[in-house]
């Protein structure tokens, strides 16, 4: 092994330089560690998206890792930059900057003279195609030209005049393998990336692809049979040269949020004693003071304090504006927090432990996300982007990848597959196939898998899918830096206009210990500062533990309330029957995928029905597990036992909580199972126990729900289910004004509504407002229902009325400044029915008024009453449906419900009635179909009639077999098993039938449905 | 005066499909598609629930085996003219109605073709034979046929509003305001109609009625035929074939009988794939137009000459005309005379040597080197690729012949190629120039050992 060349890779794109490496910087770090190079250089084109995950690769490998860049100048100099040290990092970084910010996203453009102006800066610069003098003039002994050997036939004379203008140029040559993959078996992967970016199929891509497979990570015996020896050692004497990593970055906090002559701590200390007294007017707790002076002392020690700070200034702007907000996460349930109004979860309410969320030890960023009022969030960031500055502040990425459709879709066509039988199969893919291009698919589309080129676009989409396609803009997290943040990390502009996203994305931040704040939209919020606006009240007015709110909640009467009104959640509560505040904790983070999976959901049920003893290992797992009757239900629990139990470290169970997150992707967890296994064994518990915690581990994944999440969900919770109990017209019209949010669709929100005995009144354009209003407890619907009328031809509408009431229809267009569109949106609506009538009357009139610049013809007001033959209620309800989404008309059902009597079908409160057991037919509209994130590949469909839901369950196998009429029914028919517990009924759809010809008759006049 | 409609509904599919004879044309699911929605389907699709205006993600669901043909708006122009020179025989007054119909004003041919359900009935089976499948009506007004044959009812105010074609936002207005038929939308006050519908609504409506005159233009048939038809299927077997062709000889002979007219000779070409063509010239001793007697030639002919490749499509030309009564003798014979010499030459090689193997030369933009050139029509100029930057002899071995080790002399290399995974012929070498014997070869070193595959000249 000694007698083989040092090298280091000087030159290697991954797949974040899109459409161009076939490889994950992972894997490149990898293969470089096991071929034994002394180095590599992540040099994506003009982008350093890949190189924190190639950091983190390179930590674990023990590989140097240098970053860099290549760059390809307009003037078509092609070169490559390696950051030498800090300051040469923030150069590279800043000159991405220049160029990205120049260029519309995705493309760059720069100059010799942005590369001049860095050259300064200590970069060292390789050429790879150009003017070596210019780059020798700039870059005076830290220039090398790159010689690229890739076993063409004009290698040695390639080489020669390489050697010629080194000799003129005084520029000294190094080896470089212009690296596009990690192995020469990616080849067809990257030939179809080259045919993607070229927008041709691959076997026309001619010679724009490359000639052979030599541009992977090449045996060091390899490259000493195609370089000169002095050509390999100069990789080493550059990468020595190369002194900075990653972990050198510091983040610094804004200076600005702490008045000059104060301390950070100092002024932490004197805004939460502020928020103290506001929060406790009749004097603070001993107990809640001293969780605030512990707290405080573990901040100063962590130097968390501008973190927090910043975090206060963002909640203080959104107070001071009106809108609603709430923090979650793991610092965010708080005392502190509490304090400062980040949350309204009360530190006294629940026993928790500030430490559990900031660890001493783990020397990670707190985590606090923030919520706010959905359609308000945009007021939020553009002051941060005001307070900050761009230069200051900017989006985290989101990783856009290819997912299996579009996988599918790009390289169907680089394979030259006919339109067609690529529309179908990607067509074939459906949500819950995850990430395979299953055989069985192809050939339900008519495709043959057997067939060469679609077993060559399988084998390909495998690989493809999980490859990075573009950056887009993370929903809402903050990076705010004290100087420019383009020294930290290169900014571009993001696809909307005049907002950019930096290279990093929340892992990449997470990973290098960078500090984010997270603001997000949340519809519900919106939904509850509506609702308490229409009642007067505020959310700390709200009475806690009101027990007529636990009932209604253990009912599962819980349809638009936060969380709990999803069907799994719904078919939960009368099990779980949460009667207090930490319940609904529980029950937020109990029905997820990560418990279930782990199987921790029945033990649970169990235990605290008393039907089974609620034990502990040992006293360490107790102080883990008694808050939850012994089941691990949080992420945090699952952290901590693998601490208690096994010895973990807190930052070893960090690192397997991320590897968790990622095991499904690539596996790997197999060292930390024979570490906690061990862990375990040696602590005195027993196997089993040790490999249940295991597969709990596992099950949780990466969908372990936090416990600090959850509590905050938890009082949103709280208090949308208070709302809904105690002003349901309000709760209603307050969703319904906050659309499009939440689970349900405003039909099912109105329908539950009028069964908890709310009227509700149609829209109408001489009382409706544009939100949904409520009239003596009455709820009427707003004209922001009414499909296709803008917002600002409602408040037209409403500034005229006010100073007269409409006569007519004309009159109404002449004042309201309407026109044909606005009003036949109107007419649709059933808005205009006190002015003109049933719905074809309406259509008529509104036709009728004819704008010609801003003047109404007068011969309109002389036109003849009409009398139009009244619509079928059958097409009225399809115009209801049509326009507003629901119909205050009769169900659709009932009036199908002879021929459905007739077919054998029954309603759904004689299936709620049926024994256990027993078989039922049911027919329904779908209102929902659902797929929970659990391997069982159930499907969740409920089906509504005019006497109220069915909840079916579609077992996998009947899924795939009636996979047609499943997706595609609107009107669906099951026959099945009930299966009832306790007052939970659900149906076990043996087969399906879809129906939905039926409602298209409804609308045919011929058909009478009376 | 009496109108004839035709009106065709599935033209989009049929001007496509109508060449081929396979039993999957008529009974399986097939349908047009643009902008990934169905613009017209086959019966067999319509029975699975396809209708025009599908989305084809929903129309695969229905139809599983459902086939898709790319719209081709210039095949749809071309049937609808091909249709009315056939019609020429029928009446001098035919006019376009596009894009789906044509009109007739047949008043004074009832006569000769022995009255409207004659005729009628010969419309139907002559649109048969060239493979269209039409919806016909009679009327007084050229727009009542239309309606009545694109509406299928017996009477106008029976017709549903559909018919008629409005504007989708005029349809959607007339749908909400209860009105299905036109016998309704006739109820309706004309000044509340007028100011609600536009003026261009009344104005059809009082043409149908005849209220209002309609000015016509009248279609003017080509000189000469010329007619081509595309085989989505491409056609390996004579029967196939001889089943399009028959498609164009009995347009070829409607256009004929228009002109009072026959010919001596036609061409049928069969276009194969890579652009080459076989052309059949066919002479008759007398002037001729009927399709049948043209067909039963023509199978002979495929007969002896047999298919050299699959035809993707036809070509049917007729250049010259003679009175079907006389006979002109001087047409026969000089017709080729503007043929270049060289042209009789590569024709004559090809046909002493078969004609796929005299062909043109040119590089082509590809890794792998036997497959960087490629064959082009006997004389075309064709584009060239730059050349790869390795050598490269004019002379390549296919397929490359085995060479034993020690059989050469290295003198340069290696230059790897691989590439060619998405056909199937991957190839896997490392290239040398080599000296062997006296000659200088182009040799390459695979998985399975050495390979000489060219000789440098």
């Amino acid at each position: 092994m000694d007698c083989l060349p040092d090298y280091a890779e000087l030159h290697c794109l991954s797949n974040f330089s899109f459409l161009r490496g076939a490889s994950h910087p992972e894997e490149l770090v990898a293969r470089a560690a096991a071929l034994g190079y002394a180095a590599l250089a992540l040099t994506d084109e003009c982008s350093l998206a890949g190189v924190v995950r190639a950091h983190v690769a390179a930590r674990e490998h023990q590989l140097k890792l240098i970053v860099g860049a290549e760059l390809q100048l307009e003037d078509g100099v092609r070169l490559v930059l390696l950051a030498a040290d800090r300051r040469a990092y923030g150069a590279l970084a800043g000159l991405i900057t220049v160029g990205r910010r120049r260029a519309k996203k995705g493309a760059y453009r720069l100059g010799r003279a942005d590369v001049e102006a860095q050259a300064a800066h200590g970069l060292l610069a390789l050429l790879v195609e150009g003017d070596a003098h210019w780059l020798a003039a700039h870059f005076p002994g830290r220039a090398w030209i790159a010689a690229e050997l890739h076993c063409g036939a004009g290698d040695r004379a390639k080489l020669e005049s390489l050697r010629a203008l080194a000799r003129a140029s005084g520029l000294p040559l190094v080896a470089a393998g212009d690296v596009h993959m990690h192995l020469r078996t990616r080849r067809p992967l990257q030939d179809a990336l080259t045919a993607i970016r070229l927008g041709m199929p691959v076997a026309r891509c001619g010679r724009a692809l490359f000639p052979n497979a030599e541009r992977h990570l090449r045996a060091r015996v390899r490259l000493a049979q195609l370089y000169p020896p002095e050509l390999l050692a100069e990789t080493l004497r550059i990468a020595e040269r190369c002194d900075f990593s990653l972990d050198e970055l510091r983040y610094e906090y804004p200076e600005e949020l702490v008045p000059p002559g104060e301390t950070p701590a100092g002024r932490l200390a004197k805004l939460t004693g502020d928020g103290l007294a506001w929060r406790f007017p009749s004097g603070v707790p001993q107990k809640v003071r001293s969780l605030v002076d512990y707290e405080l002392q573990l901040i100063a020690e962590l130097g968390y304090e501008a973190f927090f700070l910043t975090v206060h200034d963002v909640v203080r702007f959104a107070r001071e504006r009106g809108i609603l907000c709430q923090g979650r996460g793991s610092a965010a349930n708080s005392a502190v927090c509490y304090a400062l109004g980040i949350t309204e979860v009360d530190p006294g309410r629940m026993q928790m432990l500030f430490e559990r969320f900031v660890s001493r030890e783990r020397n990670e960023p707190p985590d606090i996300d923030v919520d706010f009022e959905h359609e308000r969030r945009e007021e939020v960031i553009q002051y941060l982007y005001g307070k900050y500055g761009r230069e200051r502040a900017a989006l985290a990425a989101t990783v856009i990848c290819y997912r299996p459709r579009s996988a599918v879709r790009d390289l169907g066509k680089a394979l030259g597959l006919e339109a067609e039988q690529v529309e179908r199969a990607a067509g074939s893919l459906s949500w819950w196939d995850g990430r395979r291009v299953l055989p069985e698919r192809l050939a339900e589309a008519g495709l043959d898998p057997s067939s060469p080129a679609l077993a060559r676009l399988a084998k390909l989409v495998e690989e493809l899918i999980g490859f990075p396609r573009h950056l887009s803009q993370h929903v809402g997290g903050f990076v705010i830096s004290r100087g420019p943040l383009a020294e930290l990390v290169p900014i571009e502009n993001a696809a909307m206009p005049e907002r950019t996203v930096i290279q990093w994305d929340k892992d990449d931040l997470e990973a290098l210990g960078l500090l984010k704040v997270d603001v997000l939209a949340l519809g519900m919020l919106t939904a509850i500062r509506r609702a308490l606006e229409f009642v007067g009240l505020r959310m700390q007015d709200i009475p806690a533990e009101d027990p007529a709110v636990y009932a209604m909640i253990q009912r599962a009467d819980t349809v638009g309330v936060f969380q709990i009104e999803s069907r799994a959640q719904m078919s939960m509560l009368p099990r779980l029957r949460p009667e207090n505040f930490y319940d609904l904790v529980i029950e937020v983070a109990i029905v997820r995928p990560g418990p279930i999976q782990g199987g921790m959901v029945h033990p649970y049920l169990r235990r605290r029905r008393g039907l089974e003893p609620v034990v502990y290992p040992s006293a360490a797992v107790q102080g883990v597990l008694e808050r939850t009757l012994g089941v691990p239900i949080f992420q945090e629990q699952v952290m901590q036992l693998a601490v208690v139990a096994a010895g973990f470290t807190p930052g070893e169970a960090d690192q397997l909580r991320r590897s968790m997150a990622a095991w499904k992707r690539k596996g790997g967890l197999e060292p930390f199972e024979k570490r906690l296994v061990e862990g375990m064994l040696e602590r005195g518990y027993r196997r089993e126990f040790a490999d249940a915690i295991y597969r709990q581990i596992l099950g949780f994944g990466e969908y372990g729900f936090p416990e600090s999440h959850s509590a905050s969900f938890a009082l949103l919770v709280y208090v949308s289910a208070w709302l809904k109990r105690h002003y349901p017209a309000a709760f209603c019209a307050a969703l319904l004004n906050s659309q499009p949010m939440g689970f349900y669709a405003p039909a099912q929100l109105v329908q539950d509504a009028r069964r908890h005995g709310v009227e509700i009144r149609a829209p109408d354009v001489c009382v409706s407002g544009w939100d949904c209003t409520l009239e003596c407890g009455a709820l009427r619907l707003g004209l922001r229902m009414v499909g296709g009328l803008s917002a600002d031809a409602a408040a037209r509408i409403v500034a005229a009325r006010t100073q007269a009431a409409f006569g007519s229809v004309e009159e109404l267009a002449r004042r309201a400044v309407l026109d044909r569109r606005d009003l036949r949106c109107l007419a649709a609506g059933g808005a205009l029915a006190a002015l003109a009538g049933h719905r074809r009357q309406a259509h008529w009139a509104a036709a009728g008024v004819r704008r010609e610049e801003g003047v109404l013809r007068p011969a309109l007001l002389q036109e003849p009453a009409l009398r139009l033959p009244p619509p079928g209620e059958g097409e009225d309800i399809v115009a209801d449906y049509a326009s507003l989404g629901l119909t205050l008309g009769r169900h659709p059902l009932s009036l199908l419900r002879p021929r459905l009597e007739g077919l054998g079908w029954m309603p759904a409160a004689t299936v709620q009635a049926r024994a256990h057991g027993s078989r039922a037919r049911a027919a329904g509209l779908v209102t929902c179909r659902q797929r929970p994130d659990t391997a069982s590949g159930v499907i969740f469909v409920t089906l509504e009639d005019e006497t109220g839901c069915v909840n079916v369950v579609v077992w996998r196998d009947v899924a795939e077999r009636q996979r047609r009429v499943l997706l595609g029914a609107r009107l669906l028919a099951v026959e099945g098993r009930v299966e009832r517990e306790g007052e939970v009924v659900h149906l076990i759809a043996g087969r399906l039938e879809d129906h939905s010809a039926l409602l298209g008759g409804l609308a045919a006049p011929s058909r009478d449905f009376h | 005066m009496l109108w004839v409609a035709l009106c065709f509904p599935r033209l989009a599919l049929q001007a496509r499909l109508r060449g081929c004879a396979l039993p999957e044309a008529a009974d399986e699911p097939w349908a047009v598609a643009d902008n990934r929605s169905v613009l017209a389907c086959s019966a067999a699709a319509e029975a699975a629930g396809v209708r025009p205006g599908s989305a084809l993600a929903a129309a695969w669901v229905l139809a599983p085996q459902l086939r898709i043909l790319p719209r081709d708006p210039g095949a749809e122009s071309e049937a609808l003219e091909a249709i009315a020179t056939w019609a020429g025989q029928f009446s001098d007054k035919v006019s376009l109605e596009p894009p789906l119909s044509v009109l007739l004003e047949v008043e004074g041919s009832l006569r000769l073709f022995g009255g409207v359900a004659c005729l009628i009935t010969r419309l139907r089976s002559g649109l048969a034979e060239l493979g269209f499948e039409a919806q016909l009506a009679t009327g007084p007004t050229p727009r009542a046929a239309l309606w009545l044959a694109r509406g299928e009812a017996q009477t106008l105010p029976a017709l549903p509003v559909e018919a008629i074609d409005p504007p989708p936002e005029t349809l959607e207005l007339l749908r909400t305001v209860g009105v299905r038929t036109l016998g309704e939308l006739m109820r309706l006050p004309r000044a509340g109609v007028a100011l609600r519908f536009g003026e261009a609504l009344l104005c059809g409506l009082d043409r149908a009625t005849g209220e209002a005159p309609e000015p016509r233009a009248f279609f003017t048939p080509p000189e000469r035929f010329s007619a081509k038809l595309e085989l989505p299927a491409p056609a390996g077997e004579a029967e196939r074939v001889l089943f399009a062709a028959r498609r164009l000889l009995v347009q070829m002979e409607g256009f004929l009988a228009a002109r009072q007219a026959g010919v001596r000779a036609c061409t049928l070409s069969l276009l194969h794939r890579n652009g080459r063509a076989t052309r059949l010239e066919l002479g008759f001793a007398t002037a001729r137009r009927d399709a049948e007697h043209v067909l039963r030639l023509l199978r002979e002919r495929l007969g002896a000459v047999g298919l050299a490749s699959p035809a993707e499509a036809i070509h049917l030309e007729a250049r010259t005309l003679v009175p079907l009564a006389g006979v002109s003798p001087g047409l026969f014979g000089d017709a080729r005379t503007e043929a270049e010499a060289w042209e009789r030459l590569t024709e004559r090689l090809q046909a002493r040597l078969g004609s796929a193997r005299v062909h043109g030369l040119a590089t082509h933009a590809e890794h792998r080197p036997e497959r960087a050139w490629r064959a082009v029509a006997a004389g075309e100029e064709a584009a060239t690729a730059e050349l790869p930057p390795g050598p490269r002899p004019l002379w390549l071995l296919e397929p490359p012949r085995r060479l034993a080790e020690g059989d050469f002399v290295l003198l340069s290399g290696p230059e790897r190629i691989e590439s060619g995974w998405w056909d199937g012929e991957d190839v896997v070498r490392d290239y040398f120039v080599a000296a062997r014997g006296a000659s200088l070869a182009w040799i390459y070193r695979a998985r399975e050992g050495w390979y000489l595959h060219g000789l440098f000249a």
